[in-house]
C-alpha cells in the first residue's frame, strides 16, 4: 500500500457533505416517498381519538407516549430503503472501497435520512401535540425531546437496515430487530413529556437521552458500516 | 503466551470441539438434570413456606433459575459475536445457532412462571413492572436475532449478521435494564447476589442455589450436543466426519 | 501517511470524541434526580415538589391506619421509622399485601397543607423471604 493516489481522493469531511447532498438530492426527487412517513405520522395521530374517544382529558393523558410511539413507528417506515437503492445498483460498494472510511459515507446516509424523515417529525410536532391536546407547558419539552431522539432512532435504524440490506422483503424483520433497541429512547422521551405535564423538572431524562443520542451516533455508525460489508460479501 | 494462543486456536477447531463436547455433554446433562430434580425436590416439598407469601414463593426455584439463564445466555451469545467476528472463528457461529433457541425457552419459560407467581401476590397475571417487562424486551431480543438468522439464506452472511446483531444487543441489554427500572420500580431487588450475603436463610436459597447451577449445567450439556450436531452437518464433508460416520455404520 | 493507517486514526479520534461527549453528559444526568421518588424525612423537610406528581414510599405506621365508614377511603400514615411521619389519603382498594408495619409505595400528590393525596398504593413487597415463624420473631420486637 502507497499514499500515491491520496491527493486525489476527497476528505473524510468531503465525503460527508457530498454525500448527504447527493442523498438529499434523490430523496427531492421523489417528493411522494418523502412525505410518507410524515403523512402515515399524521394519520396515524389522527386516529386516535378516534379509537379512543375525544374526551380533551384522556387525550391529553395520552398524548406523551402516543406521539412518542408513533414517532418510533413513522421512523421504522423509511428505514428500509436507506441502503437498498445503493445496494441494488453498486453505488454501495464504490462507498465501501472508497479510500475514506466506510463509517464517514454511513454516517452521512443515516444524516440524510434524518433530515428528510426525522426533522419534519420534530417540525410536525406543535399540530400533533395540539390534535392530541397536549398541555402547552409541555411542547417544547416535546420538540426537544424528538430533536434528541429521532437522531438515535434513525442511527439505531441503520444498523437493523444494514443487516437486511441483501434481503428483499425485510420491512417485517426489520421492525423485530430494531424495536426492542428502541425502547429505552421510548421511555426516555415519552418520560420526559410526561413528567412535564405532571409539572415535573424533566431536565434528568433531556440529559440521559443527549447521553444516549452521543452514545449512539459515535458507536451505530460502525456498526452499520460492519453489517454493510456482511451484506456486500 | 504462543501456546495460549496455539490452545484457543485448536479449540476453535470444530474436531477438537467435537471431541470436547462428546466426551464433556452427556456429563453436564446428567449433572444438570440430577440438580434440577433434586433441588425442585427440596425446594417444592422440603424447604418452609414463606412467613407472607406462603406456598406460592416456591415457583421460585423454577422462576429464578430461568431468569439467570435468559439474561446469561444472551451475554454469553454476545461474547460468541464478537470471537466471530474478531477472530473469524466458525465455531462461534455454530455455538450462536445452537444456543440462542435454547435462551429463547428459558426467557419464555422465565416469563410464563413470572405470571404464575404474580397471579397470588399481586392479583395479576401480568403487571408491567420492571423485572417483568425487561424480561419481554429480552424475549423480542432473542426473536429478533433468530429471526435474522433464518431469513438469510447464505450460511457465512447469516452467522456474521447474526454476531453483529448479538454484540449490538448485549451493548444495548444494561442501558434497557436501566431504563426499565427507572420506569418502573416496584418488585423484590434480585433474590440473591453472589457478592452480598442472601437475606433468604439457608433452607430456602440452598435448593435455589442447586437449582441455578442445575440449569447452568444442563445448559452446557445441551450446548455441546447441539454444537456437536450442527458440526456434524456442516463439516459432513470433510474427511474427519466421513470417517466418522463410516466408523459408526460399519 | 499509509490510508489505512490514516483510516484508523480518523475513526480513534471520532470515537474518542463521541465517547468524551457521552461521558460529559452523562456526568451531568447523573446530577439530576431522576427517581421522583421521595423518602419521609425529604417530603418533611421540604424537598418534595407541592402539586406535582411523585411517588412516596415508607413504612405504613403501626396504629395510624383509619378506614371510612361508608366509603373506600382511607388515611394513613408513612414514616421512615426515625420521626420523619407524612399522612396520606386515598380512595379506592388497598393491595392485599397492605398492611400496618409494611413498606408501601404511593403515587400522588402533595398538598399544601403537607397531606399526601395518593392516587396509587402499591405494597412494596417484602425482599426478606423468610419462614413464618422467624416471620412471627421478626415482627414481635418492635
Amino acid at each position: 500500500m502507497s499514499s500515491v493516489s491520496l491527493a486525489a481522493t476527497p476528505s473524510a469531511s468531503m465525503l460527508l457533505v457530498g454525500q448527504v447532498r447527493r442523498d438529499l438530492k434523490i430523496a427531492m426527487r421523489s417528493p411522494g416517498d418523502l412525505a410518507n412517513p410524515l403523512m402515515f405520522y399524521a394519520l396515524a395521530v389522527a386516529l386516535f381519538p378516534l379509537g379512543v374517544g375525544p374526551s380533551p382529558e384522556r387525550l391529553a393523558e395520552l398524548a406523551p407516549g402516543v406521539l412518542w410511539v408513533l414517532a418510533l413507528l413513522a421512523t421504522l417506515l423509511g428505514l428500509e430503503t436507506l441502503f437498498r437503492r445503493d445496494f441494488e445498483e453498486g453505488t454501495l460498494e464504490q462507498l465501501a472501497l472508497h479510500a475514506q472510511p466506510l463509517f464517514v459515507g454511513v454516517l452521512a446516509k443515516i444524516g440524510a435520512h434524518w433530515l428528510v424523515t426525522g426533522l419534519p417529525l420534530v417540525l410536525f410536532a406543535p399540530i400533533a401535540a395540539l390534535m392530541l391536546n397536549l398541555p402547552m407547558q409541555a411542547l417544547d419539552t416535546l420538540m426537544i425531546t424528538l430533536l434528541l431522539g429521532t437522531p438515535i432512532l434513525s442511527v439505531l435504524g441503520a444498523v437493523g437496515a444494514a443487516l437486511t440490506v441483501s434481503l428483499r422483503r425485510s420491512s417485517l424483520l426489520l421492525a423485530l430487530i430494531v424495536l426492542p433497541l428502541y425502547v429505552p429512547v421510548l421511555i426516555l422521551g415519552a418520560g420526559a413529556v410526561a413528567a412535564v405535564v405532571d409539572g415535573v423538572d424533566s431536565t434528568a431524562q433531556v440529559a440521559w437521552l443527549a447521553a444516549l443520542c452521543a452514545l449512539a451516533l459515535t458507536l451505530a455508525p460502525f456498526g452499520a458500516a460492519a453489517g454493510l460489508r456482511v451484506g456486500l460479501d | 503466551m504462543a501456546s495460549l494462543k496455539e490452545w484457543w486456536h485448536r479449540l476453535g477447531s470444530p474436531r477438537t470441539f467435537y471431541a470436547i463436547a462428546q466426551r464433556a455433554g452427556p456429563w453436564f446433562t446428567g449433572l444438570g438434570v440430577a440438580a434440577i430434580v433434586v433441588a425442585l425436590t427440596w425446594g417444592l416439598a422440603f424447604a418452609p413456606p414463606d412467613y407472607q407469601q406462603g406456598n406460592s414463593f416456591r415457583i421460585m426455584y423454577l422462576h429464578v433459575p430461568t431468569a439467570i439463564l435468559a439474561q446469561s445466555v444472551y451475554m454469553m451469545l454476545g461474547a460468541a459475536g464478537l470471537v466471530l467476528l474478531v477472530w473469524r472463528m466458525k465455531l462461534a457461529d455454530m455455538v450462536i445457532v445452537a444456543a440462542a433457541p435454547f435462551g429463547m425457552s428459558m426467557t419464555a419459560l422465565a416469563l410464563v412462571t413470572g405470571a404464575i407467581w404474580g397471579k397470588p401476590t399481586w392479583g395479576a397475571w401480568w403487571v408491567w413492572d420492571a423485572r417483568t417487562t425487561s424480561m419481554l424486551v429480552q424475549l423480542f431480543l432473542y426473536f429478533g436475532l433468530i429471526a435474522l438468522r433464518q431469513a438469510i439464506p447464505r450460511e457465512e452472511t447469516a452467522g456474521r449478521a447474526c454476531a453483529i446483531l448479538a454484540v449490538v444487543g448485549t451493548v444495548n441489554i444494561p442501558i434497557i435494564k436501566y431504563s426499565v427500572d427507572w420506569w418502573l420500580t416496584l418488585h423484590q431487588p434480585s433474590t440473591f447476589t453472589l457478592t452480598a450475603a442472601p437475606s433468604m436463610p439457608p433452607e430456602m436459597y440452598l435448593p435455589l442455589l442447586v437449582s441455578v447451577l442445575g440449569f447452568y449445567a444442563l445448559f452446557a450439556g445441551l450446548v455441546f450436543a447441539r454444537t456437536s450436531n450442527v458440526i456434524l452437518d456442516r463439516e459432513r464433508s470433510t474427511a474427519w466426519v466421513r470417517a466418522l460416520v463410516r466408523e459408526q455404520t460399519s | 501517511m499509509n490510508p489505512i493507517r490514516r483510516n484508523r486514526l480518523i475513526a480513534v479520534l471520532f470515537l474518542l470524541a463521541g465517547v468524551g461527549v457521552t461521558t460529559a453528559l452523562v456526568l451531568t444526568a447523573l446530577n439530576e434526580n431522576i427517581n421522583l421518588f421521595y423518602p419521609p424525612d425529604a417530603i418533611v423537610a421540604g424537598e418534595a415538589p407541592v402539586g406535582a406528581r411523585i411517588r412516596a414510599g415508607g413504612m405504613v405506621k403501626e396504629g395510624s391506619v383509619e378506614h371510612a365508614d361508608d366509603r373506600l377511603a382511607v388515611r394513613f400514615v408513612i414514616s421512615d421509622l426515625a420521626g420523619a411521619d407524612v399522612p396520606v389519603v386515598y380512595e379506592g382498594m388497598l393491595p392485599d399485601l397492605f398492611r400496618e408495619g409494611q413498606g408501601v409505595l404511593c403515587t400522588g400528590r402533595l398538598g399544601a397543607d403537607g397531606v399526601f393525596v395518593a392516587e396509587e398504593v402499591l405494597a412494596k413487597h417484602d425482599e426478606n423471604y423468610m419462614p413464618p415463624e422467624l416471620g412471627a420473631m421478626h415482627k414481635k420486637p418492635a
